[in-house]
């Protein structure tokens, strides 16, 4: 398990030596900058939830990083699956729009939960999907929780696409439900947006 | 928790037949759809969404309540020590599964648990295995069947279990077998405290997972489906993560420089 101390003193060569962009492949993300990259955001995402700024403004600094760095776009597209095709374009858009508000209603709503917490980065390698970045979460008085974030490049920079917490992936327990949702409402995608407009307004 | 019959699980299980529909699997055509089906691999889903609605109802309106009192008269402290020796009195049947994975240095671990915990922990009360480097691990015979080769099957949620599969679901019962309390705890008033200790192990089990259930009985469209998916996963990462640990049999603390292994 890296420390802070021991990634600083790990990423310090390639802050030293930076590789011309013409040598950089244009889909791949190294490892050592997955690493950077997902240190930047926890970093961040710790200081909204220490800070005792008032609930809307801490929601729009969220909004911010979500926006920033992941990939909310491709991750809704993923979550419908098979399902993305039968969507109209109009539907598409306004599914597109819905889960970006889902998911930023269920971030705010946990930030609490939070409180206090501190992180260890460990060895990020690099899968067909993207670079796994393992981290572990410390909680006062809590067990810790291993989280893991994959990145990939999307639109020419880093993006997270996924978060794997305790071995279950996010994008794919959310795919599941859509799917399920789907599947017992005839497959139609109206119906999944007519229950994630009660959702976003319900939480948000 | 162990030898534990209660009258009424014959009688679900009748329930459980006398529902028992199987869900019909999308047109042939249709190879997405097919594709996504034969994944889910939940052929039973009609009669464990309502055993799931069953289990949820019970849970609400028993164990809720339970877990509620539990949390708000006992001091999180306490609360801990009761899980410690819980989680001690399962150590024996952790031990007896490392071995049969053929894991030596989990099963070493899990060995000085059980000796540092049940003595300098008096009785378990106190972890004290895990500040000298002998961290908590779960172990379960179905994780052991998978680790020998046995496939999952299809998904099934049953009473008590909750989300499951043959796999795991034969493994409960065999590692109810295993545990030294099966055998040592068998005249009246001893049964009494297994009861007991299987009632305190269902509302520590419930008010730990209490917040997250919540969370997935809030934000899921179809909670149902949202258990199932994360409870394959979190298996699949459990069964990955023991196959995958080829540590030597001394513990990672004895050569502090090491590297991590990866």
């Amino acid at each position: 398990m890296l420390t802070r101390r021991s990634l600083l003193i790990a990423t310090l060569p390639l802050a030293a030596a930076p590789v011309p962009g013409w040598l950089r492949p244009a889909r791949a993300q190294s490892p050592a900058q997955a690493t950077q990259f997902i240190d930047q955001t926890a970093k961040q995402l710790v200081a909204i939830i220490d800070a005792g700024a008032p609930a809307p403004q801490k929601r729009a600094q969220l909004q911010q990083i979500i926006d920033r760095d992941v990939a909310v776009a491709e991750v809704a597209q993923f979550c419908l699956g098979r399902h993305w095709r039968d969507a109209t374009p109009q539907q598409q858009a306004d599914y597109v729009q819905l889960f970006h508000r889902v998911l930023l209603n269920s971030i705010a709503g946990h930030l609490g939960d939070y409180k206090g917490i501190t992180y260890t980065i460990g060895r990020a390698t690099a899968g067909d999907g993207g670079v796994q970045v393992p981290t572990v979460l410390n909680r006062p008085g809590q067990p810790s929780a291993n989280l893991t974030w994959l990145v990939a490049n999307v639109g020419g920079g880093p993006k997270i696409i996924d978060l794997i917490a305790e071995g279950t992936s996010m994008r794919l327990t959310q795919r599941s439900d859509y799917d399920s949702y789907l599947n017992r409402n005839g497959g139609r995608v109206q119906a999944l947006l007519d229950a994630m407009k009660r959702q976003a307004s319900q939480s948000g | 928790m162990r030898l534990w019959t209660p009258t009424w699980l014959p009688a679900a299980a009748l329930l459980a037949l006398a529902i028992s529909g199987c869900a019909t699997p999308p047109p042939a055509g249709d190879k997405e759809a097919l594709a996504d089906y034969r994944q889910t691999n939940d052929p039973l889903e009609p009669t464990n969404r309502v055993l799931f609605a069953v289990a949820n109802g019970f849970n609400e309106v028993v164990i809720r309540p339970l877990a509620v009192g539990y949390v708000n008269a006992v001091p999180q402290v306490v609360r801990s020590h009761v899980h410690n020796v819980l989680a001690n009195l399962n150590t024996p049947t952790i031990l007896a599964n490392d071995m049969m994975q053929g894991k030596p240095q989990r099963a070493g671990t899990t060995l000085m648990r059980l000796l540092i915990n049940t003595t300098a922990g008096i009785g378990g009360i106190f972890d004290v295995a895990a500040g000298l480097g002998y961290p908590e691990h779960s172990s379960d015979f179905g994780e052991t069947l998978a680790i020998w080769g046995v496939p999952e099957g299809p998904f099934l949620y049953l009473p008590i279990l909750g989300p499951t599969d043959p796999r795991d679901a034969i493994g409960y019962g065999v590692d109810i077998a295993l545990s030294p309390e099966t055998w040592l705890l068998t005249t009246g008033p001893e049964m009494d405290l297994e009861y007991a200790q299987f009632g305190l192990y269902i509302i520590d089990i419930y008010a730990d997972l209490m917040p997250d259930l919540d969370k997935v009985q809030q934000q899921a469209l179809d909670p149902y489906a949202t258990f199932r998916s994360l409870y394959r996963q979190h298996r699949h990462a459990q069964i990955d993560a023991i196959r995958n640990d080829h540590a030597a049999t001394s513990p990672d603390h004895w050569y502090p420089e090491r590297p991590p292994a990866q």
